[in-house]
C-alpha cells in the first residue's frame, strides 16, 4: 500500500518563540528605539516586543515523511518534538522555512481538547469531530463506531463532566481516529487510559498505517515507538540528531541515554536511600564480561553487578538482595543470597560481592537495580537503594525488533508438524 | 482498501479549507457550547437577557424622560427599550467576544480550524438573547397600543447590518486581545462611553446640529435609528443615514477580517 508519495515535507524550518510573554509600554518603546537604530526586526510583525529574548525551538529542520508510513519522534524534553507537530497541524507557523502537508491532518496533542464538560458525550462527539472538519452527516455515519471504540455507550447522553478522565481521553482518541484523517499526529497521549485501551489505540494506529495513512508518533516509550513505526526521527535541542530505520536510531538513542545515565550513577546511589544503616552498600557497578563498567548489555550477553559494602558492626547472616526492575512497567525479578552459602555467616568492615548473570535472559528494555541488605529473617532493612544503576539490554547480533511483550527472555523453541493426526 | 492512495495528494502550504457545511456546523456547535455553558445551572436562564435591557430602560425612563425631559413621539419606555435591545446584543457580543480566543486557548493551541469561528460563535450565541429581548418589544408595543406597519419588513435587513458591524468589532478586539490583554478593559470603558454617543436614550433629531455629523458617523446610529423607525414609529427610515452605516460597516468588516487573518497564525504562540 505504501507508495513514493510524500505526505509531509519540512524544508529548512526554523521556529522561534518569544521568551517573555508580557510586553509592556516600556518594552514597546525600547523595541521602537531598537528599530530606529536599525536593529533586526522581530518575527512578530503584529506584536513586537524586545527582539533579543527569543527561544529557538527548531533550527533548520528538514525531512520528508512518506505516505502510508509511521514515523516515531523521540528526544529529550524540550527537543522540539511537540513544536514539530504543531507546525504540521498548522496550529503555529514557522519563523522561516516551509511546511507542506498533503491531505487532512488530525492532531492528538491533547485528547478531547475541544470537549466541553457541560455538553453530553453525544454533543461533544459532534463538536470534536467538527473541529477536525467533519460535517454532521459524516459524523452520523461514524457515530456508532466512535462510541463503540471508546466503550462509552452507557454514558453517551450524560454531560461529560460526569466522565472519568480516562473515559474523556478515550472518547477524544476515538473521535480523532474516526475523523477520516490522512495524517495523524500523536503526542504522548497514550499515557492515559488503561492497558487494554492503550493496546487497542496502538492497534488502531497500526491499522491506519496499513490503510495507507501517515502517522507521526511522539513517545518516550521506545518500545511502543518501535512497534508502530518503521522509521525514527531523533530530535535534540531543536535539530534533527539522526533519522533512519527505527531499530538503528533507537539503538543510538539508547546508547546516548545510557552514557548519560552512567555519568550520573554515583550521585544517583545517594538519593532514594532508606534503611537502618549498620551495613550499607558503598559502591555499585555494572560490568561486562571483560570487567569494564557498562550500562548496556547485548541480548543474551552477560552482566555482573559488583557491589562493595561497609559494615560498622559485625552483622550476622545478612541477606543481600539485588532486584532488576523494568523502568517502564515496574516489573521485577529478584535474586537474594539467603538460601545460599555465598556470604559468610558474619560480615564486618568492608567487603565486596558480585552477582553474575550469564546469560542475562532479559529482553531489550531499560532496567534499574533495586538493592537491599536485610537481616536473616528479613525483618530489618539495613540498607535500601531504590534507584540503583541503570542499564539497557540492546539488540544482539540478530537485530530483528522484538515484538513480544514482557521482559524476561525465556529460552524456547517452536516445533511444527505439517500434519496433525486426529485420534 | 483505499483506492485513493493511487492518486497522490498534492503537498500544500496552507491548511486544507474545510467544507462550507462543516464550517457552519462547527459554528453552530460552538454556539451551542456557549449557550449551554452560559445558562446551565442558572435559575432564570435566558430571562437574564431580558432583565438587562429592562433594568436600563427603567433607569433611562427615570433619568432622561423625567430629569432631562427628552420627549419622543412615542411612550418613552418603548422608545428606550427598542434602542436598548440591539445595543445589548452589540455590547454583550463584543464583551465576551473580546476574551473569547483567550478563553478557548486550550483548543487554539492544540488543533487547527478557522479561528474566526470562535469570536463568531460569541456573536451568534447572543442571537438567542436578542430574540428573547425582542419578544418583549412586541409586548410593550401591544401594551401601549402601537401597531406594526409594512416598514417592519425592513427589520431582517437591519439586523444583518447590526450583526455585520458587531462581527467587525468583535473580530478586531478578540484578535488584538490575544496580544495585549489591555484590550479587554479598554473595550469595557469604551463601550460605556459608546452607549452615550449612540442615539439610544435620545433620538438623533434632538442632537444639536453641529454634533449630529459625528453621531451619524457611528455605524450603530443608522442601525438603531433605522430599527426604531421601522418598528416603533412604523415609518420610512433615514436612507442617507442607513447608507452611511452600511458603507462604514462594510469597510470595518473587510478591514477587521483581513487583520484577523493576518494575525491568526501567531495566536497559538502568544496566547
Amino acid at each position: 500500500m505504501s507508495s513514493d508519495a510524500v505526505a509531509i515535507r519540512l524544508d529548512r524550518v526554523t521556529k522561534r518563540y518569544r521568551a517573555g510573554r508580557s510586553r509592556t509600554i516600556v518594552d514597546l518603546v525600547a523595541s521602537a528605539v531598537d528599530r530606529a537604530r536599525g536593529a533586526e526586526p522581530d518575527v512578530y510583525s503584529a506584536a513586537r516586543g524586545r527582539t533579543s529574548a527569543a527561544i529557538v525551538a527548531l533550527r533548520d529542520v528538514s525531512f520528508d515523511v512518506a505516505e502510508g508510513s509511521g514515523l516515531g519522534i523521540i528526544g529529550a524534553n524540550g527537543a522540539g518534538k511537540t513544536t514539530l507537530l504543531k507546525l504540521i497541524s498548522r496550529v503555529t507557523w514557522p519563523t522561516s522555512g516551509r511546511v507542506q502537508v498533503a491531505g487532512r491532518v488530525v492532531s492528538l496533542i491533547e485528547l478531547g481538547a475541544g470537549f466541553h464538560p457541560e455538553l453530553t458525550g453525544r454533543e461533544n462527539v459532534y463538536l470534536g469531530a467538527g473541529l477536525f472538519g467533519l460535517t454532521r452527516r459524516e459524523v452520523d455515519r461514524r457515530f456508532d463506531d466512535i462510541v463503540q471504540f471508546a466503550e462509552v455507550e452507557r454514558l453517551i447522553d450524560m454531560p461529560m463532566k460526569r466522565y472519568s478522565s480516562g473515559l474523556y481521553a478515550r472518547l477524544g482518541f476515538s473521535v480523532a481516529i474516526f475523523s477520516n484523517p490522512d495524517i495523524v499526529l500523536v503526542d504522548e497521549v497514550l499515557a492515559v487510559g488503561d492497558a487494554s485501551f492503550r493496546r487497542r489505540a496502538l492497534e488502531s494506529l497500526r491499522r491506519l498505517i496499513a490503510e495507507g495513512k501517515t502517522v507521526l508518533f511522539i513517545s518516550h516509550d521506545l518500545w511502543n515507538v518501535r512497534r508502530l513505526c518503521d522509521r525514527i526521527l531523533w530530535m535534540d535541542e531543536g535539530r534533527v540528531r539522526a533519522s533512519g530505520p527505527a531499530g538503528e536510531i533507537a539503538e543510538q538513542y539508547m546508547e546516548q541515554v545510557n552514557l548519560r545515565a552512567l555519568a550520573n550513577q554515583n550521585t544517583a546511589l545517594e538519593s532514594h536511600r532508606r534503611g537502618t544503616g549498620e551495613i550499607r552498600y558503598a559502591a555499585v557497578e555494572i560490568v561486562d564480561r571483560s570487567g569494564r563498567a557498562t550500562s548496556s548489555v547485548r541480548e543474551g550477553g552477560a552482566l555482573t553487578v559488583r557491589a562493595t559494602y561497609d559494615a560498622s558492626a559485625p552483622i550476622h547472616a545478612p541477606v543481600f538482595q539485588i532486584a532488576i526492575v523494568d523502568v517502564d512497567t515496574g516489573m521485577t525479578v529478584a535474586t537474594a543470597t539467603s538460601s545460599r552459602d555465598d556470604v559468610p555467616p558474619v560480615v564486618d568492615g568492608r567487603g565486596a560481592l558480585e552477582c553474575i548473570f550469564d546469560p542475562l535472559l532479559l529482553r531489550r528494555r531499560q532496567y534499574t537495580l533495586r538493592m537491599t541488605i536485610a537481616d536473616a529473617q528479613q525483618l530489618v532493612s539495613y540498607d535500601v537503594v531504590t534507584a540503583g544503576p541503570r542499564f539497557a539490554v540492546t539488540a544482539g547480533a540478530g537485530g530483528e525488533p522484538a515484538e513480544d511483550e514482557g521482559f524476561v527472555a525465556l529460552p524456547f523453541r517452536f516445533e511444527h508438524r505439517a500434519r496433525v493426526l486426529s485420534s | 482498501m483505499t483506492t485513493a492512495s493511487a492518486a497522490a495528494r498534492p503537498l500544500v502550504d496552507r491548511a486544507a479549507p474545510i467544507e462550507p457545511a462543516a464550517y457552519v456546523e462547527l459554528l453552530m456547535n460552538i454556539t451551542r457550547r456557549e449557550v449551554k455553558g452560559r445558562y446551565s445551572q442558572t435559575l432564570f436562564g435566558v430571562g437574564w437577557a431580558i432583565a438587562q435591557p429592562l433594568a436600563t430602560m427603567a433607569v433611562f425612563t427615570l433619568v432622561f424622560s423625567r430629569l432631562a425631559n427628552i420627549v419622543a413621539d412615542v411612550p418613552y419606555p418603548v422608545f428606550a427599550y427598542a434602542g436598548l435591545v440591539p445595543w445589548f446584543f452589540f455590547l454583550n457580543s463584543v464583551n465576551s467576544g473580546t476574551m473569547s480566543l483567550v478563553q478557548y486557548r486550550n483548543i487554539v493551541t492544540k488543533t487547527y480550524f478557522p479561528r474566526e469561528i470562535i469570536p463568531l460563535a460569541q456573536v451568534s450565541s447572543r442571537a438567542i438573547d436578542l430574540a428573547a429581548a425582542a419578544a418583549l418589544v412586541a409586548l410593550l408595543m401591544a401594551y401601549y397600543g402601537i401597531g406594526l406597519t409594512r416598514w417592519a419588513l425592513l427589520v431582517p435587513a437591519l439586523l444583518v447590518l447590526l450583526v455585520a458591524f458587531t462581527v467587525a468589532v468583535t473580530l478586531f478586539t478578540s484578535a488584538v486581545n490575544v496580544f495585549y490583554r489591555d484590550v479587554s478593559p479598554v473595550v469595557q470603558i469604551g463601550l460605556q462611553l459608546w452607549l452615550y454617543v449612540t442615539p439610544i436614550a435620545y433620538p438623533l433629531s434632538k442632537v444639536p446640529l453641529r454634533w449630529r455629523g459625528w453621531i451619524a458617523a457611528n455605524p450603530l446610529t443608522g442601525v438603531i435609528e433605522g430599527l426604531r423607525a421601522a418598528v416603533v414609529y412604523g415609518r420610512e427610515p433615514d436612507w442617507a443615514l442607513l447608507a452611511l452605516s452600511t458603507v462604514l460597516t462594510a469597510i470595518a468588516l473587510a478591514g477587521s477580517f483581513a487583520l484577523f487573518k493576518q494575525l491568526d497564525r501567531y495566536f497559538a504562540d502568544v496566547i
